[in-house]
């Protein structure tokens, strides 16, 4: 009798696992809700700003601009960077260009540079953009989207656009996540600039 | 499994695979094991049923027949776009079919429910007869009967030894060939011996249906941790496994962007050769993508040759030739002979056999807007561009142009691969032919597009699945499994001994049955088995008699 | 490489060869069902019963025979000739030795089998040109394949054409073995005779000339993963052939016992009974089986080397997949108490023909990843 019952929590416990297991493949072969076929995204403009002492290090780079000059992010040390990841072939990265070309005139005099990571592009395609869009502030050329590997570590750099606001000590203090408002920049400037 | 018992007695002590329940749909009262009525009877009839040879059956009936439509009709996970083609062509019919989940049918819920339930009746026979077969290999063969030439093979010799003796004599030869012996206790009558041999079928058995659990389960590991990305990379190009370089990520429930492998890989060069005669002309050889890549940031780099078969493995993810075309570079001049476009532009082909390709460029700098054709090996038939080999013998492209506004600067985004025409005119002159090196001046001072020459791309997929490796070693094991439950067979063989009538000795029968007995060959067993026993048994040599044909013949 | 036509001409002229050969052993068989001698068809009905029984309580379970109590009535022996050598058709008779032992002076141990090409040679001239034929005809057979491997420089299954000789190969070779261990020449005629309609067909309408593999095909695994299937597709071929007679014997035995017709009719008593062709369709299921499984794991390490996942539903995966829970319903029909018989053959046909479903339809017209039959 003792038997019997052990037998029955077994064989429940196996039931269970695999009644367990069955679920997991039905929900999980669905996908998540993460959408494919699309790397940039419009109109899901999530920002998130980070408290002084949350902020993670934003990982240094050295490249050249797209007309040949190098950069290097460290050496933008003490100022506010403003780091915008987009491609000429982008639709809301175009959309946003003219907003970020306003912002960087407007705040270039307050200690914030601007800089640009220019992905998947070639140099002349994104030259002919920036351009005619009126951006001056320069854009470090990220074919392979190598930068943004280093940056995905530690902040959801996934999309394009994706804008990144550094401080002046180097760590990541917001982000913004598609075309970016001149509210949501200012917002995350004027905060981060007071600290 | 343990005494000798009437055939109704053990059906009725369930769980043997040839004897299902008498119940066919009747209440819990009948039953037959005294369980009562009210929840518990109805939950324990339920089970006897789901864990019934019969719903087993049935469920793989389902089984079979719920996969005929994943299978025929177009499915969204294989194939999105044939998909949409069937909802096209078939306006009425389509959206039931979607609603009953037919064109997702391995993942709807219903096909979820046939495997389920059929896992949950094979666990539920599983570890039943796993606790049984534990319990018969510590109980001994049952008692030999009374009778033994009622017994589907049997056989008979005289011994010159007496009955106990004769008895001893064929047990140890049984023992010798690893049989399970049992002899008469204190309380048992007559000189006989039971062995049982063959408890590795069961084995089998049970390990074959849990190793099909084992691969369920590794599915899902794999579907909850593994993912699957494509990448389209021209010659020249790189990218890093981030999220934001893939073309398409399709992640597990569990997987985060932050669980990419960290490498990164540039196509130096792809090279495909073709067969230039005979029959088979113009069909692929040979497809090499030559690649460098390094498996993390700052990691020395390293080449590979990246083939159809022959996929690069950096960090358990693997990365896969899939498909390849031309990208051929243009070089877009808007109306003040600025630079606006300088890109190789990915073709896709629509004919896989010739490589005839379409594509489109996009100038929202210039604006203006191309869509073409690109041909590797041109020929015109009938005036028609077309193209009469794989290779780039001959390439060139016919545009047609637009100018106006491409639609790119409002921020919708848009397909790489197809161009909005929608507010922009159509430039005079389309199409336009070119060959590499050729530039076309658009009318009206718009600007200038040249074509400087042609690139190919790759499409490369990267899949983790850590679910991968388990589901190989179930199935190997399952394999294993189903050989052992097929190659061995459950067999008893008893000896009981008779004081001969005439003269001194012994008279021994042997009889033997095999329980289940899928590949045969118990009848020759047996047969050897009997000759060794009667030879062994003593100086008595068998007299030729009408069993021993097998010399004379007829 | 290119191909060597001279050695691919050569594969087609002994492929014709083949034929013939295979043809001429086809009217050796039937010879043998309406000219062979007469004696056999008696004797193999009392030789028969005794089987059936052992066949009966083999697939029942014969745990409940252990039990005295309850034991059938013991079988009449059969007659001392009952078990020539000749007649054997499944085995040697064991349980035509049923002696009670009271003169235990004798021995009596079941017969052991006449070897195979005695029983071979006195089964009638008929018979012995129909298996010199057939064997002739596997060489021929074996020739055409090979030279045709040479001739295109890699294993010769890389299209539906050369899938098709090979596996008619297989089946037949398959079936000279079941032939000569069983002694079932009686089911000559509708084997052979389904591997000559098959090779025909190929011959015309799936015609694929020698030509080298698209790269997708250049790999080991063709020679692991084809070659399996190819087996396993040769096997059930076999198994199902013998599944169509039997469900004719059963149904002649059922007629029989309902009076409606004469025991001896003169050609359905020369095919074995319904209770051999049961368990003969039994044993070469389970042959194929597990050769099937491999196939499909093996298909699966190969999809994951080239496609980049071991599954992903592909039309050819879903209807191996289709066909091999079939096959699996059939042996759990065999198992279980009202599906075996007629309804258990009629799952085994079922996946016979899904098997075929995939194979000339599903590779042909449903694009897919498998679509490298080289027809049309």
């Amino acid at each position: 009798m003792f038997r019997a019952k052990r037998r029955t929590v077994v064989t429940s416990a196996a039931v269970a696992a695999v009644l367990l297991a069955g679920a997991l493949v039905v929900t999980l072969t669905q996908g998540s809700g993460q959408a494919s076929g699309v790397t940039y995204v419009d109109g899901d403009n999530s920002q998130q700003v980070y408290a002084a002492g949350h902020r993670a290090l934003a990982p240094d780079f050295t490249g050249t601009s797209l007309t040949g000059t190098p950069i290097r992010l460290a050496s933008y040390r003490g100022k506010v960077v403003v780091l915008n990841f987009w491609g000429s072939w982008c639709g809301p990265c175009r959309a946003e260009g003219p907003t970020l070309a306003v912002l960087s005139q407007q705040y270039g005099s307050k200690g914030v540079s601007f800089l640009g990571d220019d992905v998947g592009d070639t140099n002349a395609n994104a030259l002919a953009f920036t351009h005619d869009v009126g951006i001056s502030y320069p854009s470090v050329s990220d074919n392979s989207y190598s930068i943004v590997q280093d940056f995905s570590r530690v902040a959801s750099v996934g999309y394009t656009p994706t804008t990144v606001v550094i401080d002046r000590t180097g760590h990541i203090a917001g982000l913004v996540i598609g075309t970016v408002s001149v509210q949501a920049m200012t917002t995350i400037l004027n905060d981060v600039a007071a600290n | 499994m343990t005494d000798v018992h009437t055939p109704r007695e053990q059906a009725a002590a369930k769980g043997e695979e040839t004897s299902p329940f008498r119940i066919t749909g009747t209440g819990p009262d009948e039953s037959g094991t005294g369980a009562g009525t009210g929840q518990s009877g109805w939950l324990r009839w339920g089970w006897r049923q789901l864990t019934s040879m019969r719903t087993a059956l049935v469920l793989l009936f389902l089984l079979a027949l719920g996969s005929v439509p994943g299978s025929v009709l177009p499915q969204q996970g294989a194939d999105p776009g044939a998909v949409q083609q069937y909802f096209a062509s078939h306006p009425s019919l389509a959206p039931w079919l979607n609603h009953l989940g037919l064109f997702n049918v391995f993942a709807a819920p219903w096909f979820a429910a046939i495997y389920l339930l059929l896992f949950t009746s094979l666990v539920g026979c599983v570890v039943p007869r796993t606790f049984k077969l534990a319990g018969s290999a510590r109980t001994p063969p049952p008692r030999a009967p009374r009778n033994l030439s009622r017994l589907p093979h049997s056989a008979s010799y005289p011994s010159p030894l007496a009955p106990g003796a004769a008895v001893d004599a064929a047990a140890a030869m049984l023992g010798g060939q690893r049989f399970r012996l049992r002899r008469p206790a204190s309380g048992d009558t007559g000189h006989w011996v039971s062995a049982e041999k063959g408890y590795l079928r069961e084995v089998g058995n049970l390990l074959f249906h849990l190793a099909l659990l084992g691969v369920l389960v590794s599915i899902a590991l794999g579907g909850l941790f593994g993912y699957k990305a494509d990448k389209l990379l021209v010659e020249g190009q790189g990218f890093s496994n981030t999220l934001g370089a893939l073309d398409e990520f399709h992640p597990g429930r569990l997987v985060s962007g932050s669980d990419l492998a960290p490498f990164s890989l540039t196509l130096n060069r792809f090279s495909a050769s073709y067969l230039t005669s005979g029959e088979s002309r113009g069909q692929p050889s040979d497809f090499n993508a030559s690649v460098s890549y390094s498996p993390s940031p700052g990691a020395p780099a390293r080449t590979y040759n990246i083939r159809i078969n022959d996929p690069l493995s950096v960090d358990s993810t693997k990365v896969y030739l899939i498909g390849h075309g031309y990208a051929p570079v243009f070089r877009v001049t808007d109306a003040h002979g600025n630079v606006a476009y300088s890109e190789a532009t990915p073709f896709i082909p629509a004919n896989t056999g010739t490589f005839l390709s379409d594509g489109v460029v996009k100038a929202p700098d210039a604006s203006l807007g191309f869509m073409g054709v690109f041909v590797p090996t041109a020929v015109s038939v009938g005036g028609t561009l077309e193209s009469a080999f794989p290779a780039a013998d001959f390439p060139a492209v016919s545009l047609i142009g637009y100018s106006g506004n491409l639609g790119l600067n409002s921020g919708a985004s848009q397909s790489v691969y197809q161009l909005n025409t929608a507010g922009m005119t159509k430039i005079s002159g389309s199409p336009h032919l070119m060959l590499p090196g050729q530039t076309w001046a658009l009318p009206g001072g718009r600007g200038a597009i040249t074509f400087v020459g042609v690139k190919q791309w790759v499409s490369l997929a990267i899949t983790y699945d850590p679910g991968q490796v388990p589901a190989l070693v179930c199935g190997i094991l399952a394999l294993g499994g189903l050989l052992l439950s097929f190659l061995i067979r459950r067999r008893r063989v008893f000896v009981r001994a008779v004081p001969a009538t005439s003269g001194g000795g012994s008279v021994v029968t042997v009889g033997g049955l095999a329980r289940t007995d899928a590949s045969g060959g118990f009848e020759e067993e047996f047969a050897e088995l009997a000759a060794e026993l009667a030879a062994g048994a003593g100086a008595a040599q068998p007299k030729p008699e009408p069993n021993n044909q097998s010399e004379t013949g007829a | 490489m290119s191909v060597n036509l001279g050695l691919a001409q050569v594969s087609g002229d002994f492929l014709i060869a083949a034929i013939v050969i295979y043809s001429l052993a086809v009217i050796g068989f039937a010879g043998d069902f309406a000219f062979g001698r007469p004696r056999r068809a008696a004797a193999a009905t009392a030789a028969v019963a005794s089987r059936e029984r052992a066949a009966a309580l083999a697939t029942v379970g014969a745990a409940q025979a252990a039990g005295a109590a309850e034991a059938p009535s013991a079988p009449a022996p059969a007659p001392a000739d009952a078990a020539p050598a000749e007649t054997a058709e499944a085995g040697s008779g064991g349980a035509g030795a049923g002696g009670t032992g009271a003169d235990g002076a004798v021995p009596v141990l079941p017969a052991r089998q006449v070897p195979a090409l005695r029983a071979v040679w006195e089964a009638g001239p008929w018979v012995r040109a129909a298996v010199a034929f057939s064997v002739l005809g596997v060489a021929a057979h074996l020739v055409a394949i090979v030279t045709r491997g040479f001739a295109v420089h890699r294993a010769p299954w890389g299209n539906m054409y050369e899938f098709v000789t090979a596996l008619t190969c297989v089946a037949a070779i398959f079936f000279c073995y079941v032939m000569i261990r069983y002694r079932a020449w009686a089911l000559g005629v509708f084997v052979m005779g389904a591997v000559v309609v098959a090779l025909g067909l190929a011959e015309t309408v799936i015609y694929t000339a020698a030509g080298p593999l698209v790269p997708a095909l250049q790999s080991y695994w063709l020679s692991i993963h084809v070659t399996a299937m190819t087996l396993a597709t040769g096997i059930f071929f076999v198994a199902a052939v013998l599944g169509v007679m039997y469900l004719v014997a059963e149904r002649y035995r059922a007629r029989v016992a309902a009076g409606k017709a004469q025991p001896d009719n003169g050609l359905l008593a020369r095919i074995p009974s319904a209770a051999q062709l049961d368990k003969l369709t039994y044993r070469t299921v389970v042959f194929g089986f597990p050769v099937w499984t491999f196939g499909v794991i093996a298909g699966a390490i190969w999809a994951d080397q080239a496609w980049g996942r071991y599954w992903g539903w592909d039309p050819v995966e879903t209807w191996a997949f289709i066909t091999w829970v079939l096959y699996a319903a059939y042996l759990h029909a065999r198992a279980t108490a009202g599906w075996r018989g007629r309804r258990a053959h009629y799952i085994q046909l079922l996946g016979f023909a899904s098997l075929t479903f995939n194979i000339l339809v599903v590779q042909v017209f449903i694009t897919g990843m498998h679509s490298y039959a080289g027809v049309g």
